[in-house]
């Protein structure tokens, strides 16, 4: 009978981990405390909707210029000038990548522990690529044209930078999962380090490297409505001049080609790296 | 001659198409270079100019720490644009996340989420913040993390439904078999798979959000960029010097911290991070250097 019932009962119930409630507790307080007015951004739902004419406006001015309709109402006449900043943001992506992803290889097998020739080069790399990494890619252009003045030459500068530690940073990691076999198959026959890295690794992660690649300028084509902004060249110089004239019309069409350009990039990119990887 | 080709090395493979792929990039490249609108001379003023903005930002009087409070609670702001524009995403996008995913929704109804979703994506946290959100919350960052908010629900809308799709369908078989209702399978059979993945890819936007913000504040929607606009724009470059310090090491602190919480939500205690300390011991040439 007791066994029986033993049997037949029901598991006990495992004690629950304090880790969820706790970790949704802070989350409440982080949360609460960022949105309220004292000690954050003082979030206000009232001022959303007191606003939301505002909205309206911006969408459908009411302006009778062509330039100027509202959001909703892109002024294709404006088309023809976004050709050459458009093709001048193309140029600043190719270009960043090309010297991005170029510098990014070699950097990549130093910060791998697979590959780095010893500790001091691979901790003192990881430190360097993590402070690269950390500033932001507008904080770069804003420097570069600090130092250089405003043109599409800070914004490949602030690209490159920004593109080495993305690419830098994945191809570390792939290189950091590869299979030790040939390279123990390369020392076995003879190899020398640089060798090793050139026959037994670069091959196991050159499609990956090439994806990274293809992802970086992708992110990019992105990037330069960002660093247009603060004058290092391409469609975000001209987006941001019309925004400050209020040309909704002409940030509207604006907005309408770089949606293009970007979906159609990402659309090759994305099946070129399905046949790669 | 067949005996020949029969011991012969084998033929080499064709490598037409990589050649010519290799080909096509390298005339791409050439035409951007040579095309773009640089002056080659300021081109090579470019490192001199860099060292110098350095050499006053850091060197010369060093960083002007009288900045510090000003910049850390810029900082602070951004932190919080962040937090709040990642919430915003993340509660958002986990239902959001169940429709767009093929094996919960139908196919059609995941079809149209994907493609809402991936219109969100594909406008930047920038043009989300100067055409919509500022007009809405006025300048300062309440409009900027709602514009963080916006954009990360696109992206971590298309990662949630695609993490749903690659589940074990095991436990939602179970879960229908023993009775339970549409809701309480997913409660119960598809959400303890994918939240511990979700849950990193939050984290993960986090660290994200925080870099994105830093240009929000250019355009006025709040956080650390108007400082280092500001400054740089002013050529007061011992004050950005100090903002520029605040960004790296409150970007480097919370991209550690969020990095372990990552891990250990995937892999669990002393998961994998045992491993790989064994695996980089064994490594062949860690092993080559060593010798």
């Amino acid at each position: 009978m007791t066994a029986g019932a033993a049997t037949a009962r029901r598991p006990t119930r495992p004690r629950r981990s304090p880790v969820v409630p706790l970790g949704i507790a802070i989350f409440l307080v982080i949360s609460w405390a960022s949105l309220s007015k004292d000690f954050g951004i003082g979030f206000d739902l009232g001022k959303l909707i007191t606003n939301w004419s505002n909205l309206v406006t911006v969408l459908v001015t009411g302006s009778d210029s062509p330039a100027r309709r509202g959001l909703l109402i892109p002024n294709f006449a404006f088309l023809d000038q976004t050709f050459e900043p458009m093709l001048e943001t193309f140029r600043m992506a190719v270009i960043a990548s090309v010297l991005g992803c170029g510098v990014a290889l070699p950097v990549a097998f130093v910060v791998s522990r697979v590959t780095s020739p010893n500790l001091a080069t691979l901790f003192g790399g990881r430190a360097v690529l993590s402070v690269v990494r950390a500033i932001p890619d507008i904080l770069y252009a804003l420097v570069f044209v600090a130092a250089v003045g405003i043109g599409p030459l800070p914004g490949i500068a602030a690209l490159v930078l920004f593109n080495v530690g993305v690419v830098a940073k994945l191809l570390s990691e792939t290189i950091d999962g590869v299979d030790v076999g040939p390279i123990e198959a390369a020392r076995a026959g003879g190899a020398n380090r640089t060798q090793t890295v050139r026959w037994a690794v670069l091959p196991q992660v050159l499609p990956n490297y090439v994806a990274y690649s293809l992802y970086t300028f992708e992110l990019n084509i992105r990037a330069s409505t960002v660093i247009g902004i603060v004058g290092a060249g391409g469609i975000g110089n001209l987006l941001f001049a019309q925004y400050q004239f209020f040309n909704w019309s002409n940030v509207s069409l604006i907005i309408i080609v770089l949606f293009v350009l970007v979906v159609a990039i990402e659309t090759i990119s994305i099946f070129l790296r399905r046949r790669l990887v | 001659m067949t005996a020949a080709t029969m011991t012969g090395r084998p033929i080499r493979p064709s490598h037409a198409k990589r050649d010519m792929a290799l080909l096509g990039v390298a005339l791409v490249v050439v035409w951007a270079a040579v095309t773009v609108s640089i002056d080659p001379l300021k081109a090579l003023e470019l490192p001199g100019g860099i060292g110098l903005v350095f050499y006053k930002m850091f060197l010369e009087e060093g960083p002007d720490w009288s900045y510090l409070p000003k910049a850390t609670s810029g900082m602070v702001e951004s932190l919080q644009m962040a937090w709040i524009g990642t919430a915003i995403g993340a509660l958002l996008s986990l239902p959001l996340g169940f429709f767009g995913a093929k094996n919960v929704s139908s196919g059609l109804a995941s079809n149209i989420m994907r493609q809402i979703l991936n219109a969100i994506r594909a406008f930047p946290e920038i043009i989300l913040a100067i055409a919509i959100m500022i007009p809405l919350a006025g300048l300062g960052p309440v409009a900027g993390a709602l514009a963080l908010g916006l954009h990360s629900v696109g992206t971590l809308g298309k990662l949630t439904a695609e993490v749903i799709e690659g589940i074990d369908p095991g436990p939602v078989e179970a879960a229908r078999a023993s009775g339970a209702r549409p809701i309480q399978i997913q409660r119960w059979g598809v959400l303890p798979q994918v939240l511990p993945e979700i849950v990193a890819f939050w984290l993960y936007r986090f660290e994200i959000n925080i870099r994105a913000g830093a240009v929000l504040g250019v355009v006025g929607a709040g956080g650390i960029g108007f400082s280092l606009q500001q400054t740089l724009a002013f050529h007061r470059y011992p004050l950005a010097g100090t903002a520029i310090i605040v960004v790296v090491v409150a970007t480097i602190v919370v991209d550690t911290a969020s990095g372990w919480v990552r891990r250990r939500i995937i892999e669990g205690a002393g998961g994998r991070s045992a491993v790989e300390s064994a695996e980089a011991m064994n490594s062949p040439l860690r092993a080559d250097s060593a010798g």
